[in-house]
């Protein structure tokens, strides 16, 4: 049914009204990132576009320069602090090899176990679905005390061992997602016709075959579309990383140390926070379209 | 090339049985069609000869062997599904070539094979593309396609036309008639639609509720139907069925009376069921009086519906005739043509 002009351009507006709320928090986050620290602090007004801006910010925590060197070599005041403890390129590595690490290993559970829920027929089905969902009604606080006590036995804490403490981060986030990826995957498996299936069988396809050629690779946009989730869920996750590890930082964690005693570092804040959105930007770019059809978990047909 | 012979097949869900024994014999090369309502139980036969449904009781044999326990790719079928179930991911090409492939055959067999097979179907240009680029009519040829490069003893068919628009599916049916009067490979072709198996078969296999009906040549279920519901099922607009008793010789429909068809073995005072094919009435003084409801031309004949003593009865003309709504009319059948059914039992009496 085609809408009357006026009510198609007032839907417009709205959309880019409701669109401008959503994103202004984080517009406001990037131009705060490129603000000099006397435009972040200026007690007189709100500086919206009229300051210098300045990379300095990325350049302390990216590229691990001194604050008070760049200073000098400017011959701008730009206060003080120490200079190591903002370098974030150790967080950052930690967080891609956490994050890589614990979306293979979701994606990789994830992938057979919902194929298995998808396509075979097994006694207790229903309940282990409902069972797997029951995972995501627990809030990850409430098990945070036993947690760190069975990862001390574990030896999963950093503390312990630096390749256990990123196992152990890798185990806890994979196990937080697989319900989440469980269900995506199964939903797009569930869209691809059980007929598929038979006629690989026909075509002569062993079960393996007709997975791993022709059924897996169907949904290869379903399964980017759960790694890009699983892995986004696991770059932000703040929690558990900061409990379970002490030399490990995942870089949400990092972030929260530039709260300190003498002050909060909003422009270091501000620059590793926008510098941490950009992969999950870019790969939700990647999937939007299959992410909007798995997340209505195949109510949409075509 | 081979028959496909079944035992006393019984197909059993749980504790529901959704077939009840059929046995069937379908002769090498010959198009046989499995007609019925849905839930008739013509899609679980058919995928129980496709091995894609176990078989719980009688035999399923292939060119003689039985295969009830053989995987789906060692019983030498191909089969296309109503959606066509192409491989959304691979080309036309590898979707024809994907059984060839998985048999590890040669390369040069492969393209001859699907050469061969795309030259058959008009799918030359089409080779390179996805099945998503190609309209309904080119990927239900592919699927076709996919099933004939493998040259299997007999091919199956699942309702597939039924995705495709009214025009299309009138093209294709010819299309697959066409193909099978070229390769004479044994096809079992499973459908709903009684004019597509009117079209098509050499033999239809009428279905209901898990048993066979009738089973014969499309006339010959036309001319001769064994039951009430082979007799409504098939030819359309369906056949009228007017209820009436046997007195004195004719029979007798609220007192109207109607003469008995040639070689009736109705008895005085029966139940029955007239059935009058809507063609074989004429407008005349003799007969079913009534009021005419509805008048619809379709062109090459008219669709009369007449109401009399509270049924309605269609007529079809296919001189022009100029009846209108509200006039009365006088429908006589030709008893030559007429058919008669036991109320009770549903049976053919002649």
């Amino acid at each position: 049914m085609e809408q009357p002009r006026h009510l198609r351009v007032l839907r417009d507006i709205a959309a880019v009204f409701v669109t401008f709320i959503f994103m202004f928090p984080i517009l406001w986050w990037a131009l705060t990132s490129i603000k000099p620290i006397s435009a972040v602090f200026d007690k007189d007004r709100v500086v919206f576009f009229d300051f210098v801006p300045t990379l300095i910010n990325y350049a302390v925590t990216l590229l691990g320069l001194s604050r008070s060197g760049i200073a000098i070599d400017q011959g701008i005041g730009m206060g003080v602090g120490g200079a190591e403890a903002y370098d974030s390129r150790r967080a950052i590595l930690d967080s891609v090899v956490v994050s890589i690490g614990a979306t293979a290993v979701t994606m990789a559970v994830a992938v057979f176990a919902a194929y298995a829920l998808s396509r075979m027929a097994f006694r207790g089905r229903a309940g282990y679905l409902n069972w797997v969902l029951g995972q995501r009604f627990m809030p990850p606080i409430a098990i945070l005390i036993p947690l760190v006590t069975i990862y001390k036995d574990a030896g999963l804490r950093d503390s312990d061992s630096l390749y256990g403490g990123y196992l152990g981060l890798m185990m806890i986030y994979a196990l937080m997602n697989l319900p989440i990826a469980l269900l995506l995957m199964k939903s797009f498996f569930d869209d691809v016709p059980k007929d598929v299936d038979e006629a690989a069988m026909i075509d002569g396809a062993t079960r393996w075959q007709s997975f791993s050629k022709v059924v897996l690779p169907m949904v290869r946009g379903g399964v980017a579309a759960s790694a890009v989730l699983v892995f986004i869920f696991s770059w932000t996750e703040f929690l558990l990383s900061l409990f379970l590890t002490t030399s490990i930082r995942t870089v949400p964690v990092k972030i929260q140390t530039f709260v300190t005693s003498t002050g909060n570092e909003w422009g270091f804040i501000a620059a590793l926070g926008t510098a941490a959105a950009i992969p999950s930007f870019i790969f939700i770019l990647l999937v939007q379209r299959h992410l909007v059809r798995g997340l209505t978990l195949g109510s949409l047909k075509e | 090339m081979a028959s496909v012979t079944l035992k006393n097949i019984v197909k059993k869900y749980g504790d529901i049985e959704v077939v009840h024994g059929v046995d069937l014999t379908i002769e090498d090369g010959s198009f046989v069609v499995l007609l019925g309502p849905s839930g008739c139980g013509k899609s679980t036969l058919l995928r129980m000869i496709a091995g894609l449904e176990s078989v719980t009781g009688g035999d399923v044999e292939i060119a003689g062997k039985r295969v009830n326990d053989k995987h789906p790719k060692d019983r030498n079928i191909a089969m296309v599904f109503q959606n066509y179930a192409l491989y959304a991911h691979m080309t036309v090409k590898d979707n024809m070539s994907f059984s060839l492939v998985l048999a590890k055959r040669p390369q040069s067999e492969i393209d001859e094979k699907t050469g061969w097979a795309a030259k058959i179907l008009n799918l030359e240009p089409y080779l390179k593309r996805y099945p998503r680029e190609l309209s309904g009519g080119q990927r239900q040829r592919v699927a076709m396609g996919r099933a004939i490069v493998r040259d299997p003893a007999v091919f199956l068919f699942d309702e597939p036309l039924s995705n495709l628009d009214a025009k299309l599916r009138v093209q294709m049916r010819t299309e697959i008639k066409d193909l099978h009067e070229r390769l004479k490979t044994t096809t079992v072709y499973v459908t709903h639609d009684q004019i597509e198996a009117m079209t098509m078969a050499d033999k239809i296999v009428v279905m209901q509720g898990g048993r066979i009906e009738q089973v014969g040549a499309p006339l010959e279920l036309y001319d001769r139907p064994a039951n009430i519901f082979v007799a409504s099922f098939i030819g359309s607009p369906s056949m009228n069925l007017i209820d009436g008793v046997v007195k004195d010789g004719m029979v007798d429909v609220d007192g109207a009376r109607l003469a008995l068809p040639p070689g009736s073995t109705a008895t005085e005072g029966q139940q029955v069921v007239y059935g009058v094919r809507p063609e074989t009435f004429t407008a005349g003084n003799d007969g079913l009086a009534g009021t005419i409801a509805v008048v619809e031309p379709t062109g090459s004949e008219t669709h009369v519906v007449v109401r009399i003593a509270g049924r309605e009865v269609t007529a079809v003309f296919r001189e022009r005739v100029s009846f209108r709504p509200g006039e009365t009319i006088t429908l006589a059948p030709d008893a030559t043509q007429s058919h008669i059914f036991d109320k009770a039992s549903g049976q053919r009496l002649a």
